[in-house]
């Protein structure tokens, strides 16, 4: 039983220009343990997948529909259904978030290491504050940061001293989900090792499940179990990662898969997906990747293909997928 | 517009930037009341030169004084110690007009773009602001570049983004206007901060096209800090490594990547992770997790984490940065000597 079920969510934000089509039909399952991947083009629609589960949305935003189904083991609950302060319950300490954005979540006028010992007060209330300080130095020292440092405000911290001082914030309530947007790129390799596998632990710990966003598919190849492929505000692919790096069928993944600059052998050609990325204003008809895809037809670009298991756990909108070895189509 | 060129330059010295033993410290106490007695070290005493069209690379761990390095090169921060010298002249001759002519050669791009940009500012009037303030150009000049520099970093159709505000766009979207922001002056010299940290490889990759192009047309510098391995051998000709506020290593940037020395420079190439769910990485050679800058103990920066420590380290000072090959230096008793 999944702990959190998408249904076809759908959030557009309204510009002077018209609607940005950010997310367009986005449904998947995420079962207690597990780590998503979601990967895609820059402004194809992550964040915003995030902060309409989470309810987190700017003004003009317009939710347009959907279901987001959360069960922590006490039954289900359709979150986009519940009044907010209802949904407050479920921040934090059922779903809670990394975010993109450092400031986001820390305040530039409180100490860091306040902040933290006031999430896990205001969730777990009959902690004292010296067991609440005890517990934020444990997880200062679990991302890399000198406990010393806790009575710092934010601006005496660096770039990726900041984004570890949110991943703490993150843990510090034990939630059911997380949901990590690019939680790691401020941060060198070494550490950026340490906490992937520091997370891996306590979600292994608390059967807990993550989400992880990221434009670097090395990270999401070591932290995922599949893989959600995202394009112009829907998801074009969705598999095991395996699946997902070895045997694409989406042209979109295939080509984000086949090439990726690395540290080591020649210096390949740097790689591009040719033509522009899309835009949502106003976005292609039929297949939002067939002015860029190497297998368009004229299907393609007239019609919207749908998301289908096209075999058990594996999804794929596209009408002219990849072929698979030895496969004649 | 010719006038976008402020080209005409008389080349003083070989190189575009010298920095001589540069510290940077910052007080890390609570501070409220009497005398500072702790100091973060953040860069302490680091020196390094960047020749006129190079780019020169800056990686470490997250902390170690890459973005502080930066700062105090355009003039953001003030040094605690030492010297910066722009094209053969003292950065402090530029404080006659408020650092004005220095910043139209010298430019920043932030790490963080959710931070850099101004929240009431359309992505027109952030891109535009320094054409503005150098009064380059009429207001059809300026929308007519603007859109030139949203079309190359991938923001299209310009006219869907020029009028949004920064809160409008996604984190990778901010990180190009903020790039675009940096390039508009045509500067001679760019300190770029993990510029496309946000971006996936598709639209990264037009992105440094385009900052290697600029840099071919103008004889551009960068000082180009990053935590991606792979976008340094790319960008840059060489790539120094910090630690704890100071370089421990630099060299060509392929030298480096076949050959570090180093322990610490190895331990990072270890741990670079490898774009395959069936891949099983090494662990990375080092001690322990959180390095600590508040008022370091006189001996080798990296001694708490080093896997071939001896005594000797220890009891002496921080080792020098030493040649150990033909422009190849490291700073470290047991493999520089
Ligand atoms: N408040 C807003 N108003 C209008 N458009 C917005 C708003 N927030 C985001 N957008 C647009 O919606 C699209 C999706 O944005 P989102 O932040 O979800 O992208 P993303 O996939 O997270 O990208 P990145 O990897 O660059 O962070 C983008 O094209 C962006 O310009
Ligand atoms: N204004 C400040 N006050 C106090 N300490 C500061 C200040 N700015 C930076 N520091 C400290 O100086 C050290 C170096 O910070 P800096 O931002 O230069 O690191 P960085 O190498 O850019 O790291 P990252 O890769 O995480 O961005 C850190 O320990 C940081 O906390
Ligand atoms: S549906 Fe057509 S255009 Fe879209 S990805 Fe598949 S083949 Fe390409
Ligand atoms: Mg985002
Ligand atoms: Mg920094």
């Amino acid at each position: 039983m999944p702990v959190l079920s998408v249904r076809d969510l759908v959030m557009h934000y309204k510009t002077k220009m018209g609607y940005v089509k950010a997310v367009d039909g986005i449904s998947f399952d995420l079962n207690a343990g597990e780590s998503l991947g979601i990967v895609g083009e820059s402004g194809c629609g992550k964040t915003s997948v995030s902060m309409t589960i989470l309810r987190l949305l700017p003004d003009n935003a317009e939710f347009r529909g959907g279901h987001v189904y959360f069960n922590d083991g006490s039954g289900e609950v359709d979150l986009v259904t519940l009044p907010e302060d209802e949904m407050r319950k479920y921040r934090w300490k059922g779903i809670s978030m990394i975010f993109q954005a450092a400031m986001n979540s820390l305040n530039p006028v409180y100490r860091v290491g306040d902040q933290i010992v006031e999430a896990i007060l205001n969730h777990y209330p009959d902690t004292t504050i010296d067991e609440a300080r005890k517990k934020v130095a444990e997880l200062f020292e679990l991302v890399g940061l000198d406990p010393k440092r806790m009575d710092q405000y934010p601006h005496q911290y660096s770039g990726g001293m900041k984004q570890r001082a949110v991943i703490a914030l993150a843990l510090s309530c034990d939630p059911k989900v997380i949901i990590a947007d690019e939680p790691t790129t401020a941060l060198d390799v070494i550490v950026q090792d340490k906490i992937l596998k520091e997370m891996k632990k306590i979600q292994k710990k608390l059967n807990m499940a993550m989400i992880y966003i990221s434009h670097d598919i090395a990270v999401i190849a070591e932290v995922s179990d599949k893989i959600a492929v995202m394009y112009a505000g829907k998801f074009v692919e969705l598999a095991d990662s395996i699946t997902i790096f070895k045997r694409p069928r989406h042209p979109y993944t295939f080509g984000l898969m086949s090439s990726f600059p690395s540290i080591t052998g020649e210096k390949k050609k740097l790689f591009t997906i040719p033509g522009e990325p899309p835009n949502l204003l106003n976005p292609p008809k039929g297949c939002r990747f067939a002015p860029r895809c190497f297998n368009a037809t004229e299907k393609c670009r007239r019609e919207d293909p749908p998301f289908l298991e096209i075999e058990p756990d594996h999804y794929l909108a596209c009408w002219n997928p990849v072929k698979r070895e030895g496969e004649e189509k | 517009m010719s006038e976008y060129v402020p080209d005409e330059r008389t080349v003083k010295s070989e190189y575009i930037l010298e920095v001589k033993n540069l510290k940077k410290y910052f007080p890390a106490d609570r501070g409220l009341f009497g005398r500072v007695k702790h100091f973060v070290h953040a860069v302490d005493d680091v020196t390094f030169e960047i020749k006129h069209g190079e780019s020169l690379g800056l990686v470490g761990e997250s902390g170690c004084g890459k973005t502080t390095t930066g700062k105090v090169i355009v003039a953001l921060e003030v040094p605690t110690d030492g010297e910066i010298i722009l094209d053969g002249i003292g950065i402090e001759e530029y404080a006659v007009d408020g650092f004005k002519e220095y910043h139209r050669k010298v430019q920043m791009i932030f790490q963080d773009p959710y931070e850099s940009l101004n929240p009431r500012m359309t992505v027109f009037d952030i891109i535009a602001e320094p054409l503005n303030i150098h009064g380059i150009g009429n207001l059809k000049e300026r929308e007519e570049k603007v859109a030139e520099l949203l079309q190359e970093v991938g923001l299209t159709p310009p006219s869907s983004f020029m009028w949004r505000y920064p809160h409008e766009l996604s984190g990778g979207q901010r990180q190009r206007v903020a790039i675009a922001r940096a390039l508009v002056l045509n500067p001679t010299f760019v300190v770029a901060d993990e510029p496309t940290s946000m971006l996936d490889v598709s639209v990264r990759t037009g992105v440094m096209e385009l900052m290697m192009k600029l840099r071919e047309i103008h004889n551009m510098s960068y000082l180009y800090i990053t935590h991606d391995l792979a976008v340094a051998r790319y960008m840059c000709e060489r790539i120094a490594v910090m630690y704890l506020g100071k370089i421990v290593e630099l060299a060509e940037t392929e030298e480096l990547l076949k050959n570090p020395i180093h322990p610490y420079t190895k331990a990072l190439l270890t741990a670079v992770p490898v774009p395959d769910p069936e891949y099983k990485k090494g662990e990375p050679d080092i001690m322990g997790s959180v390095s600590k800058p508040v008022d370091p103990p006189p001996r080798c920066r990296f001694y708490d984490r080093c896997p071939i420590r001896t005594e000797r380290c220890a009891k002496e000072d921080h080792p020098p940065l030493k040649e150990v090959a033909p422009d190849h230096f490291v700073s470290c008793y047991e493999v520089s000597e």
